[in-house]
């Protein structure tokens, strides 16, 4: 009698230790499940992801029809009127200067001529006189890309159109018509498509004025410069007034910063 | 059977509560790295670089946006959500846990890829996170994988004192009699 119940216990246990073993199992091979599952997922979110970085890469390069027409005029709209020289802007007795360490495809240079606080900085106090600014060139973003030899046909070819005193028209044109720093776009059809973009500038000439040797040298001396005084990234905007000189410490300055950099050495 | 440590706690519980604490630990890092790259975005700060320029230029890259969504922003969140599933105490939270930190550890790859190869300079600051990251991913992938089934041993309990247990024996033998 005490057998019997001992073997019916006993098979119990077992069917009970079975029915465990078997909800193991199947737990530990839903959560296996789960886990490729979630593996698959992020290696499809991470796939999405690089295509949008991608995709999302700067296009730019040469506007045309309307949208041409646009940023010519808001190019205008800010410089006409500014007394130009060369590579500065701006009223040559005023009393502040802004140097302006630059790359012509540093998109964060970009981001400070077009939308930090360098066109409020012009329309208002280069326009009244109290401000110029002096564009010295120093590779950062062209240097860091695919083809550094870009960089002196870049800055030479603003330069050149700095001899007709065009030199922020072509300046402001290549910032907003910016292409990705990851390519190598700065070709001889993009430049002349920038020159004839120039209003009032004369094409022939600037084409002529870019084979100058001297215009090399002088982007060389730019960079030189501006590797003696410690520039490690563009935009650097040094003021220099009758207090003295300050650097603005701020990637993308805005026009507040400006100011207060103004105010330290005026 | 699970092994019970001297404070009568499963081995299997203390594995798992010294990963939750190593992972918020790191989470917690990782909150500040991305926080300080988003501040210094949205300020306009440059980012303190040990080498010259390298910060700057990785973070003025087209690879510092996704969809003009600074990547920090994203970082910031991706540690944010893995410390938010420490609190989920199941299946559920590990595994959702180490999805979020595999897919910011196969970014921080492809990012890491673009800063050598594309943009040609490091930020220590990416590189710290893409290597919190991975450790990240590591533990996560642990606390996934590790069996959780095993029945949890009840903690130690208040026991009723000798003298007392005496005492109510004899009471049960008197009343017998």
């Amino acid at each position: 009698m005490a057998s019997r119940t001992k073997q019916k216990e006993e098979a119990r246990a077992r069917r009970l230790a079975e029915e465990q073993a078997r909800a193991e199992r199947a737990r530990r091979q839903q959560r296996t499940r789960m886990i490729g599952g979630v593996v698959a997922v992020a290696v499809v979110v991470v796939i999405a992801l690089i295509a949008l970085s991608i995709g999302g890469s700067k296009k730019g390069g040469i506007q045309t029809g309307t949208k041409a027409n646009a940023t010519v005029t808001a190019v205008n709209q800010l410089l006409t009127g500014i007394p130009q020289s060369g590579n500065t802007l701006g009223s040559p007795t005023a009393p502040v200067t802004m140097t302006y360490y630059g790359d012509l495809k540093c998109p964060v240079c970009q981001a400070f001529t077009l939308q930090g606080g360098f066109s409020q900085l012009v329309s208002n106090d280069v326009r009244a006189g109290k401000v110029k600014v002096v564009y010295q060139a120093f590779c950062t973003a062209t240097c860091s890309g695919p083809d550094p030899n870009e960089f002196p046909l870049q800055q030479a070819a603003a330069l050149a159109a700095g001899k007709q005193n065009k030199f922020w028209q072509f300046a402001e044109l290549f910032y907003h018509e910016q292409g990705d720093e990851t390519q190598a776009y700065v070709t001889e059809s993009y430049l002349d498509g920038l020159a004839r973009q120039v209003t009032g500038l004369n094409f022939a000439q600037w084409k002529s004025a870019r084979s100058d040797p001297n215009l090399t040298a002088e982007v060389t001396s730019q960079q030189n410069s501006g590797k003696t005084i410690g520039v490690s990234g563009t935009p650097t905007l040094i003021f220099k007034g009758p207090k003295g000189q300050v650097a603005a410490n701020a990637a993308v300055p805005t026009y507040a910063q400006l100011q207060s950099a103004m105010k330290q050495v005026s | 059977m699970t092994a019970v440590a001297g404070n009568g706690v499963p081995v299997s519980d203390t594995v798992d509560r010294r990963l939750r604490i190593a992972i918020g630990v790191l989470c917690l890092i990782g909150i500040g790295v991305a926080g300080y790259l988003t501040y210094t975005h949205y300020e306009g700060i440059k980012v303190l670089c040990l080498s010259s320029g390298g910060c700057e230029t990785v973070q003025s890259s087209v690879y510092s946006k996704l969809a003009g969504v600074p990547v920090a922003v994203l970082g910031l969140a991706g540690y944010i959500g893995i410390l938010f599933t420490l609190a989920i105490r199941n299946d559920l939270g590990r595994i959702a846990g180490f999805g979020i930190a595999l897919i910011g550890f196969l970014f921080s790859l492809y990012l890491t890829y673009r800063e050598i190869f594309t943009i040609k300079a490091i930020c220590q600051w990416c590189v710290s996170s893409a290597v919190l990251m991975t450790i990240l991913t590591i533990l996560t992938a642990i606390r996934a994988l590790r069996d959780e089934t095993a029945p949890v041993a009840p903690r130690r309990v208040k026991t009723v004192p000798r003298a007392e247990r005496r005492r109510i024996e004899r009471r049960k033998q008197a009343a017998r009699r």
